[in-house]
């Protein structure tokens, strides 16, 4: 009796201490799986249909197309055989564990700043945490030269920084947590940060003054984030933590940025990306000095009045009042503000154009679960209505931003046919 | 909006009931929503009703709502090319018809004969060409405009007889109901189902359309609105 | 013998309207694995984006959400003498289908029963002792208290963002608000909507008379609002196309803005469309049922097992499932025996149009809810209805659910047709308003469901017969407000009026729209003897069969149903997330 309660009690030791070694095991595993969730890893590794991070996912890169690659732990099909070392080396380094170099759609350049601790969490979820799929994506189809893979060899020696992150001078812990996520997992700057002739980032980290300074993506002018002047701190965590804020909602990529990333981090995360981005000195934007606002007063009369309507004003009538309202406020949380809008005042207006088109959808997350769609326009309006419609936006209640063209909305039209809405 | 030439009620009239076989100019595909704002009527060709029948309803409409007095009439308005294209599309598809049917029910408990809208036209056309001939010798088009009025009152108020002429089952007053009604609601739906032409109704009786945002407007008691109309697919009148 | 059998699920929802919906969250949210069949079709908010809904023609005219005739038609006869004839077109009422069910298009006023309408009964044996009402009449009170239900309908109005006037906060009565309402433990979530032309006019007059008018309390939110589930609904925009439409901007509270993306996102939840229930599959000993059998998209016959039922597929399909199914003995009108199919009602409606040469209504700015009512007229807050004889009483109210011009009211004598009917809709459309009123019904011994035995539905099975007509007490009831209605429309000076009341030898018409509040047939009550559910909705019959919809009343109170069905729904589900689960079995004895 005594041999055998001696035999369970070693036993219950070994057990318990498997337990425990278990649950270190499996708390690496979850901090590896909310570090993915800030990466962002499964929007380009997951596709739509097709099992999580098995790749396959089709980027239109402009000179050719790239097909994510299969991450899950398969050891003939994904990452199944990569040791530590050679995860870190993709991650960081855009480097196959065959030599090959990835393209820098994989945004290696940001992910250089992640810290040995974070890749050993992340590797322990793509290892332990993810389910392995046996099948490969297609091969990526770059045209010549792109698709000379050893190019990419001599492109990071011009343009690739692969610094490790690097804390500035005055940054509390709770900047230093903000600046860490954007510059690195976040890879914010990938988007925001504007690129050279080679689509290289044009700025890497903080010391930067063009980093995060706004960009280009497919046609879609991409703001920038440098001191969001217009948010508070607050804006910014309820932007990310549900695609809308007080007088926002998101439109075009961010939504699934906000959908698989942002809106699964948490409160202190988002509170100390929030509070880093305000620490950045804002791009001085440059106004149409030739626009004079409406004012707010003045547009609200007139559209209230209904008489003697520019066609412009006749438009927001017929299409937009009745969500935006004739004040231009639309409605906190719900239908976004168009007075004083970051992306109807956008020098650039092809963001704007593309949410009259194509409309937008928040997405649904925990905190804000509401799926609201605003309708595209695009087949009730002709190029020349869009275009006075959204050069009436662009100067009705105070905003102050300069007339869109006819050919402007057609060449957005056409982008969104060609890219899909 | 630019202005597009339209034809005088008599010249369409005259168009068609000369025109037989009505002469096809551009066949525009009767399904599409968006192709039906932009026909005109006497280059319509009807899809659900035969050439003799299209003749029966664009005098009917004529005089349902006529162009005489203030404000646009059917032929205007495009309203037989609504009634056919909803014939053709289905119009009557959702009513239960399984029987036994008993037509004679009292009118309280509804509609009880046994047939689709499709077939209260046809044999409502049938039988009221039927009446036309024996009162006048003539079909009901070329019948003069006060003959026209009475028979379709006679219709409305049961003063002809179906039943004398072998129709046990639909009075003549509920073919005129099913008619004006449909003749009333291609004259106020939205343009994209083939009438109110150029949203014309909405325009005389001051109905702003598919604009939907009032916000603004629900303060302002006894004002007159002073908009005009947005159609579905965006057209402004 | 169904050729499927889908896997296995702790509760499964017949129905995914209000009821369903409401069902499906809260047993979602308590860890149960919940699966909704739905008959109709999905309704992603896609479909109702701005401005498709604006669109008088197909929503309203040619009834675009609504179930159709061909599939769900009734018959309907006037007593027991007759044979029934189905309702081939829809008149007096018209169910919806689809996902969110009528709570898609509904006019959204959302307002309580009083605390007398929920016990009637007690109400009128006392104070109709001397009186010799219908001695056919049945009614009943509900088997509940007035503050066991309050916190329930507290919740469900801050679902759906309640906007009004509050009249009675915890006994003190507020201005502004319904004096003769229960009292709230809570103010309303949200301010009222504005008054149209027509609705401050009539609230003056009535006002004058001496009536207590207050804004109909509104589903059609005023400001932004965030519910106790994180879903957001919008500030109302007065589109004017509500009574019958999805809304185009999100802000009328339905089961799509106030639930559905919130339960979506649990991974304990799915739902089938296009699935049609035929029957619930009862054990061999009948005191429970082990699953659904429905009709899927593809036309097969699928079995879905799971532990617990819920029906809430509207009333009468409610009804006609527990007959099909064998829940609960059928009634029999002449025996008074089983509760199946007893005690059903309606409402009836009615009202004056007014004329103003002179007056712009704006009748197409307007809410579903916008309007002004007085509750006077209702049980125990008036003492003619004990003079003259009846029992009952109704709403009284301008309101203004659509200014779209189809079916646009002209001045008596105008012609239907010719130029006549042109120029007056020239001459007369926007310059009318209505004074109108929605009455109680009660019920009677012979106004009941049953299975028609001559007429059956696409998949075969006998249609729901029902029985009923309007009866003196009511048709008394409609003449008495008569009188009211064209007083204060006196009062306005009209230059034209025309009326639409019932008179006392009116049959009902199934033509006439009155509105879809039909209401028992498997109604809830204390004793099985003469109830088919107990105070939780449970089925007396078989435990695990729970049925919410207004098929529960026991007569129709003047308030229109959705907030009390919403109310005893929530306390349902209370029931058997905190009662049932743990012991599952009969949660009253009988």
């Amino acid at each position: 009796m005594k041999k055998l309660t001696s035999l369970f009690a070693s036993l219950a030791l070994s057990l318990g201490a498997l337990a425990s070694a278990h649950a270190a095991d499996q708390d690496l595993v979850t901090r590896g799986q909310y570090l993915a969730r800030a990466g962002d890893c499964m929007a380009c590794h997951s596709a739509a249909g097709k099992p999580s991070f098995s790749g396959g996912l089709a980027i239109d890169s402009g000179h050719g197309i790239i097909y994510s690659t299969n991450i899950t732990p398969d050891k003939e099909h994904g990452i199944g055989n990569y040791s530590e070392a050679q995860f870190a080396a993709a991650v960081r380094h855009g480097v196959r564990a065959d030599g090959t170099q990835l393209y820098p759609a994989m945004p290696y350049p940001s992910y250089a700043k992640v810290s040995d601790e974070d890749i050993h969490a992340l590797y322990a979820y793509f290892m332990q945490g993810v389910k392995p799929v046996a099948t490969t994506p297609p091969a990526s189809s770059m045209s010549f030269p792109f698709n000379l893979r050893w190019g990419m060899k001599l492109w990071n020696v011009f343009f690739a920084n692969d610094k490790p992150f690097k804390e500035q001078d005055g940054w509390s812990a709770e900047i230093k947590r903000g600046a860490y996520l954007v510059e690195g997992l976040g890879h914010c700057g990938s988007c925001h940060t504007p690129r050279g002739f080679a689509m290289n980032e044009k700025a890497s980290d903080s010391s930067q003054a063009q980093f995060l300074s706004g960009g280009d993506l497919n046609g879609w002018a991409v703001p920038s984030l440098r001191g969001m002047p217009h948010w508070s701190a607050q804006d910014i965590v309820d932007y990310l933590q549900t695609g809308r804020n007080k007088t926002a909602s998101v439109a075009g990529e961010m939504s699934l940025v906000v959908e698989h990333s942002t809106a699964h981090l948490k409160p202190e995360d988002l509170q100390a990306i929030a509070v880093y981005l305000k620490t950045l000195s804002p791009v001085v934007a440059s106004k149409s000095a030739s626009v004079t606002p409406q004012g707010a007063d003045a547009t609200a009369k007139k559209l209230t009045a209904a008489k003697n309507l520019s066609l412009g004003e006749r438009l927001y009538l017929d299409n937009c009042a009745a969500c935006h309202f004739v004040n231009g406020r639309g409605a906190p949380g719900i239908f976004p503000a168009l007075d004083g809008a970051t992306v109807v005042n956008a020098d650039n207006p092809s963001a704007l154009l593309h949410v009259i088109l194509a409309g937008a959808r928040t997405p649904s997350t925990e905190k804000a679960p509401s799926i609201l769609v605003m309708p595209g326009f695009a087949h009730r309006l002709s190029d020349k209505e869009a275009a006075e419609l959204a050069s009436f936006v662009r100067q009705g209640w105070g905003n102050q931003a300069g007339a869109v063209s006819e050919s402007e909305v057609s060449r957005m039209r056409a982008g969104i046919a060609k890219h899909g809405s | 909006m630019t202005n597009k030439f339209s034809p005088s009620r008599r010249a369409v009239l005259a168009a068609t009931a000369a025109a037989v076989p009505i002469v096809a100019i551009p066949l525009l595909k009767p399904a599409r929503a968006d192709g039906l704002e932009g026909i005109e009527l006497q280059h319509y060709k009807p899809v659900f009703f035969d050439d003799a029948q299209w003749l029966f309803i664009l005098a009917a409409c004529d005089r349902l709502i006529p162009a005489e007095g203030r404000g646009p009439g059917a032929l205007e308005t495009n309203v037989p090319v609504f009634i056919d294209q909803q014939l053709h599309t289905g119009l009557g598809s959702d009513i239960y018809q399984q029987g036994p049917h008993q037509p004679d029910a009292p009118s309280t408990l509804g509609f009880q004969i046994p047939y689709a809208p499709q077939d209260v036209y046809r044999i409502g056309i049938k039988l009221t060409q039927q009446i036309s001939q024996q009162q006048h010798g003539k079909p009901f088009e070329k019948l003069e405009a006060k003959d026209k009025d009475a028979l379709l009152t006679a219709l409305q108020k049961n003063g002809v007889d179906f039943a004398a002429l072998g129709e046990a089952a639909m009075k003549p007053s509920q073919f005129f109901g099913q008619l004006l009604g449909d003749t009333k609601n291609g004259y106020l739906a939205d343009p994209m189902y083939g009438g109110n032409k150029d949203m014309k109704a909405w325009v005389a009786i001051g109905f702003p359309g598919a604009r939907a945002a009032y916000t603004e407007w629900v303060d302002q008691h006894n004002v007159k609105y002073p908009l005009g109309p947005v159609s579905l697919s965006g057209k402004r009148a | 013998m169904p050729n499927i059998t889908n896997d296995d699920v702790d509760v499964v929802i017949v129905g995914l309207g209000w009821a369903g919906s409401i069902m499906a969250i809260e047993l979602a949210q308590a860890g149960l694995k919940v699966r909704a069949l739905e008959r109709g079709p999905d309704r992603p908010p896609e479909d109702f984006a701005y401005p498709k809904p604006a669109d008088q023609y197909g929503y309203a005219t040619r009834n675009k959400v609504f179930a159709t005739p061909r599939d769900a038609a009734l018959t309907v006869r006037y007593n027991t003498a007759q044979q029934a004839l189905p309702t081939r077109k829809w008149g007096a009422f018209a169910p919806g289908t689809g996902v969110g069910g009528s709570g898609l298009h509904w006019t959204a006023v959302l307002i309580r029963a009083t605390p007398t309408d929920l016990k009637l009964k007690t109400y009128a044996d006392q104070a109709y002792r001397h009186s010799n009402l219908d001695p056919e009449m049945r009614i009943k009170d509900f088997p509940f208290t007035w503050n066991e239900i309050e916190p329930h309908y507290d919740f469900f109005d801050k679902v759906c963002g309640l906007s009004g006037n509050t009249g009675n906060l915890r006994g003190q009565i507020q201005p502004g608000g319904d004096p003769f309402e229960g009292p709230r433990s809570n103010p309303y979530p949200l301010p009222p909507l504005h008054d149209t032309y027509n609705s401050s006019l009539f609230a003056d007059v009535a006002r004058k008379l001496g009536y207590h008018p207050f804004p109909n309390p509104s589903a059609n939110v005023s400001t932004a609002w965030t519910n106790p589930y994180g879903a957001q609904i919008a500030p109302c925009n007065y589109c004017g196309f509500c009574s019958k439409y999805p809304c185009l901007n999100y802000s009328k509270a339905s089961p799509q803005t106030t639930i559905l993306d919130v339960v979506k996102r649990m991974p304990n939840f799915d739902y089938k469309v296009n699935a049609n229930v035929i029957r619930v599959d009862l054990h061999a000993d009948k005191k429970t049922a082990r699953g659904v059998t429905y009709i899927d998209e593809n036309k097969k016959e699928v079995f879905q097992p799971a532990k617990i039922v819920i029906l809430s597929s509207f009333q009468f399909a409610n009804v006609r499932l527990m007959l099909l199914s064998g829940i609960g003995k059928p009634y029999d009108p002449i025996t008074e025996t089983g509760v199946i199919g007893r005690n059903y009602a309606f409402l009836s409606n009615g009202g004056a149009t007014l004329f103003f040469k002179d007056k712009n209504f704006n009748s197409f700015a307007t809410a579903g809810a916008t309007g002004e009512m007085f509750n006077d007229i209702s049980p125990g807050n008036f003492d003619d209805g004990i003079k003259l004889g009846f029992i009952g009483g109704a709403k009284i109210h301008s309101s203004q659910a659509s200014g779209a011009p189809i079916g646009t009211a002209l001045p008596p004598g105008t012609p239907s047709w010719g130029k006549g009917w042109k120029e007056g809709m020239i001459d007369w459309y926007d310059h009318s308003m209505k004074i109108s009123i929605t009455t109680t019904c009660m019920s009677y011994r012979g106004h009941f469901l049953d299975l028609d035995p001559n007429y059956r539905d696409p998949w075969g099975q006998p249609l729901l017969r029902m029985t009923f007509d309007w009866r003196q007490n009511e048709l008394k009831l409609q003449r008495y407000l008569r009188d009211i209605v064209l007083k204060i429309s006196k009062e306005l000076n009209p230059d034209h009026l025309s009326e639409g009341f019932l008179g006392l030898d009116s049959h009902w018409d199934i033509t006439k729209y009155v509105s879809t509040h039909n209401v028992g047939g498997a109604i809830m009550g204390d004793s099985p003897r003469d109830s088919a559910l107990n105070k939780y909705l449970q089925s007396w019959d078989v435990h695990n069969v729970f049925v919410p919809g207004g098929n529960a009343f026991p007569q129709n109170f003047q308030a229109n149903p959705t907030a009390t069905i919403g109310a005893i729904t929530l306390m349902a589900a209370q029931a058997i997330k905190t009662q049932y689960l743990k012991n599952p079995g009969p949660l009253v004895q009988a």
